[in-house]
């Protein structure tokens, strides 16, 4: 393994762009989108697989705050890549319909990441489903997981202090199976 | 419960695991990182969910014919190896569970031509009634077959990666 202080990104103090402000507000709460209708399938609702990408969306939106964006990956510093991911469908979305996602951080290391997106109906209130995700941090060049860097540690850290008091949600940790009836 | 269903039914394939979907890695499932994005592992095994309801009669026709549709309640993916573009993709399907409307499935993606193992998917799918959009009980030749599936199925030993609840290992 590469010795930490080879990669790039941990000899960078800061990112060659800049940092968006940091939003504390617990659960993050600033990614919106609209169901596209290549995103609709035969049983006219958002196909499952599409979840996903807008999941991974409102992903995007919660790396830039600590600057693992797509500049991150851009400038070749690293990438963030999804090991294990869960997902639940509690509601049906349509086309067109406006979604609201959160994000909540249920715990971190030096280099992975544990969160759960809500995602609402826009106007409707009503929660539409949830997705579990374990993020890593990869380092560009190797591409191998590496430390988060400096920069991205320090956000998480008061990202992860401020959701801390948040209840974890019911989705969260979730065992899939069929409940068997006594 | 519908008692039959007006069409045939395909020849039931009872091999287990269920190994008869293959796919590839479309160019529009390339993300910035160069490799398939998340959210189109999650197409890939749906498709292969697809795969194993045609096998026990609930394809496109069930859906056309306004009889039922099958919707996916949870599902649960390990991302366990990069697959790129144009990669070929083979998938072996085992039937967890199953009861009066539900089955539980694990899936397992392949490197078609590398043979490492790419992925896994554990997922639920529910039958649904096409008029109410409610949970309905399978079809009664569903039934049937999936009674047939899953005497084949149930002696397969349980994957390794079924069952997983998410979280960062703690150092004691």
């Amino acid at each position: 393994m590469q010795a930490v202080a080879s990669l790039r990104s941990a000899r960078m103090k800061l990112p060659p762009y800049p940092m968006i402000e940091l939003d504390l507000a617990a659960p993050f709460d600033q990614h919106r989108a609209t169901v596209l209708p290549e995103w609709i399938d035969w049983n006219g609702h958002m196909n499952v697989g599409f979840y996903v990408v807008a999941f991974d969306k409102a992903t995007d939106t919660l790396c830039n705050q600590f600057g693992c964006g797509w500049e991150y990956t851009r400038e070749k510093i690293g990438m963030t890549f999804v090991l294990e991911a869960h997902v639940t469908y509690d509601q049906e979305v349509r086309e067109g319909d406006p979604l609201r996602i959160t994000s909540q951080i249920l715990d971190h290391d030096a280099k992975r990441l544990h969160y759960i997106h809500c995602m609402y109906h826009g106007t409707e209130g009503y929660l539409a489903a949830t997705n579990e995700l374990m993020l890593m941090n990869i380092d560009y060049e190797t591409r191998r997981s590496a430390p988060w860097p400096g920069w991205a540690m320090e956000r998480l850290d008061k990202m992860a202090a401020a959701h801390k008091a948040l209840p974890a949600p019911a989705q969260a940790g979730r065992l899939i199976g069929i409940k068997r009836k006594k | 419960m519908l008692d039959s269903l007006p069409y045939e039914l395909p020849e039931l394939v009872t091999r287990a695991p269920l190994d008869t979907h293959r796919s590839t890695v479309l160019s529009e499932w390339v993300d910035w990182n160069g490799h398939m994005n998340v959210a189109f592992y999650v197409t890939a095994f749906d498709q292969a969910s697809g795969a194993f309801m045609r096998n026990v009669g609930l394809g496109r026709r069930y859906v056309d014919g306004k009889l039922g549709m099958t919707f996916v309640l949870e599902t649960h993916v390990t991302y366990d190896r990069e697959m790129r573009e144009g990669a070929a993709m083979r998938f072996a399907t085992q039937l967890l569970a199953r009861d009066a409307k539900r089955v539980h499935l694990f899936h397992e993606m392949f490197h078609a031509e590398q043979g490492y193992l790419a992925a896994t998917n554990e997922t639920i799918v529910m039958n649904i009634d096409y008029a109410t959009r409610r949970s309905a009980p399978w079809p009664a030749p569903v039934a049937v077959r999936l009674e047939t599936l899953w005497q084949a199925h149930k002696s397969l030993p349980r994957p390794a990666k079924a069952g997983r609840v998410m979280g960062l290992p703690r150092k004691s």
